[in-house]
């Protein structure tokens, strides 16, 4: 017994490094061969594509683009499948970005979604109206008069000249809105300064990280449902029947976290033993 | 796919794999990568920032394209400075004004957010650094006013009323929905966290056992934090490996595999040299 107590607490001095390889291993090995594990809806992804589900044809959503290169496996794969579902439900999509380099996650991702899946026109499906420095400021200013933030869109059209501008003067004229946000600027912005004030339903998107903080949002109604990292992408890509790129990620991602527990069990005990012993002597 | 892709690739698993090296040990590759790294999002920011903000918004509605010939001796005076910068900064202020839609009389109220922008600027210089602080103090205040109404409303007001829930048709019990026991473990909860950040009085007797309810509370929201920090880091985890095993096939020039190889080799000399020079 005492042979294998010294283990234990040897082993929970291990060098930091080979649970770095165990994790890089763990994460690997799913991702060539595949498990399958069942991916169950939560309610809050059952929420944001209710939400979608109730808008209809010829409806406007506001969908922005709040996240860049960094936090893409998280937030990119959410924002592929709500445009997917958009799309699907012929709802007109308009997009702005808050951070830099979301203007080119929203090209990528629209690319890949409006014209190569659903031959979707430009001007006359969605539009991309691009990126404006200014945090809440361009958020206030959409609220008030978009023309006023935007002149022309991400292409260099003036707005007046795209046909699905027609009408479209601020935020209050669009059924829905979608932030896909992995930090500041973002969902909390959103809420603050467009969908409280104005009403208009609103759903999120966002980095695991972030859910904590953006829940309070969510339980009180002020947004309707939240896709929280990749495992919210992968139940909404479950809930629109499309398997993506969430989907592909998530057995890797299980793994890893039944591994993370069972380090976390491990060094516990290993603690707890190692203490025992330095009290008794 | 084209050379530029293949190549784009092979900077991408350089710059990934530099970093990851960090897990070995600091070295010259994560430090290679971790200054591009800065030094691109900088530049890239500052970029972007001025193309889609200072140039089309700011000079765009100071100095737009007239309508016809310029007349009369201020609006002549007004773009002869714009001329001037344009002689020093074609690619900014190109010939006839900037044509970005916001009308062809210029907005001489966008002078002031000029002059205060170039006042945080100001504030490399030691004699006239005092200027900045104008700039700032705007900032500051239109920041606060912008807030304060926003915070009111949404973190206050619509938390509060997001709380004052009625009991009537909600089952008492639910394991992930709306119920009874669910709203009364928030109502505890918001109350005693609430009050174990109250330091007017002592935290003991009764008191003491309240906040120490809180302070369960938060750690349970923080054990929850540091779940979904997890959750998060693992999915940007898999993220790159996804994307260095796309690059590690044929298309790319197997780039992964070939990095891989030469870091490992370039790092084992660089440990054994470094070992080499602590024993002499």
């Amino acid at each position: 017994m005492d042979k294998f107590l010294d283990w234990i607490v040897r082993a929970g001095s291990l060098d930091r490094r080979y649970i770095f390889l165990v994790i890089a291993l763990v994460v690997v090995l799913p991702l060539f061969f595949p498990i399958g594990l069942p991916i169950r809806p939560t309610n809050s992804s059952q929420d944001v594509y209710n939400a979608v589900e109730k808008l209809e044809a010829g409806d406007k959503a506001l969908v922005s683009f709040e996240y860049g290169p960094s936090t893409k496996p998280e937030i990119h794969p959410m924002a592929v499948a709500l445009l997917r579902h958009l799309f699907e439900k012929d709802v007109k999509v308009y997009i702005t970005c808050l951070w830099p380099d979301g203007q080119f996650m929203a090209m990528e991702a629209l690319e890949l979604v409006a014209e190569r899946q659903y031959n979707k026109v430009y001007g006359e499906d969605y539009v991309l109206l691009g990126y404006r420095p200014g945090a809440e400021a361009v958020i206030k200013g959409l609220v008030s008069n978009i023309r006023k933030v935007f002149t022309v869109d991400s292409q260099g059209n003036f707005l007046d000249d795209i046909p699905m501008m027609v009408g479209v003067n601020q935020v209050a004229d669009f059924d829905y809105l979608f932030s896909a946000s992995a930090g500041y600027p973002g969902t909390v912005e959103w809420v603050q300064y467009a969908a409280d004030p104005t009403g208009v339903t609103m759903s999120t998107g966002t980095t695991s990280i972030q859910v904590n903080e953006v829940m309070p949002y969510v339980q009180s109604g002020q947004i309707v449902g939240i896709l929280g990292g990749m495992p919210g992408a992968a139940e909404y890509e479950s809930l629109i029947g499309q398997a993506g790129i969430g989907t592909s990620g998530m057995d890797a991602q299980s793994v890893a976290h039944l591994v993370i527990v069972g380090f976390i069990i491990f060094g516990n005990i290993s603690f707890f033993v190692e203490r025992r012993r330095s009290k008794k002597y | 796919m084209n050379g530029s892709e293949i190549f784009g690739a092979w900077i991408a698993v350089f710059l990934t794999l530099g970093i990851f090296s960090y897990l070995y040990k600091d070295n010259p590759f994560y430090k290679i990568s971790e200054h591009v790294f800065v030094g691109v999002s900088a530049g890239y920011w500052m970029a972007m920032a001025f193309w889609t903000q200072v140039q089309p918004n700011l000079f765009g509605r100071l100095w737009p394209t007239p309508e016809g010939e310029i007349s009369g001796f201020l609006m002549r005076a007004w773009y002869g400075i714009y001329d001037f910068f344009g002689f020093i900064l074609p690619s900014v202020f190109p010939d006839g004004g900037i044509d970005k839609g916001h009308g062809h009389d210029p907005h001489f109220m966008y002078i002031l957010p000029f002059a205060l922008g170039i006042m945080m600027l100001l504030s490399v210089s030691s004699k006239l650094s005092w200027l900045a602080r104008l700039g700032i103090a705007y900032t500051v205040g239109m920041a606060a006013g912008l807030r304060a109404y926003a915070f009111l409303n949404s973190n206050v007001l619509g938390q509060i009323k997001g709380s004052a829930v009625s009991f009537v048709d909600m089952p008492f019990f639910s394991l992930t929905g709306v119920s009874v026991f669910n709203n009364l473990i928030i109502l505890v909860g918001t109350i005693t966290g609430l009050l174990y950040f109250y330091f007017s009085k002592e935290h003991s007797g009764t008191f003491g056992k309240v906040t120490r309810v809180g302070i369960y509370f938060l750690m349970i929201s923080f054990g929850a934090s540091f779940g979904f920090a997890v959750m998060g880091r693992i999915s940007l985890l898999i993220g790159r490996f996804t994307d260095l095993i796309t690059y590690g096939g044929p298309t790319y020039s197997y780039a992964s595999i070939w990095l891989i190889l030469l870091m490992i080799v370039l790092l084992a000399v660089w440990t054994f040299k470094g070992d080499k020079k602590v024993a002499s």
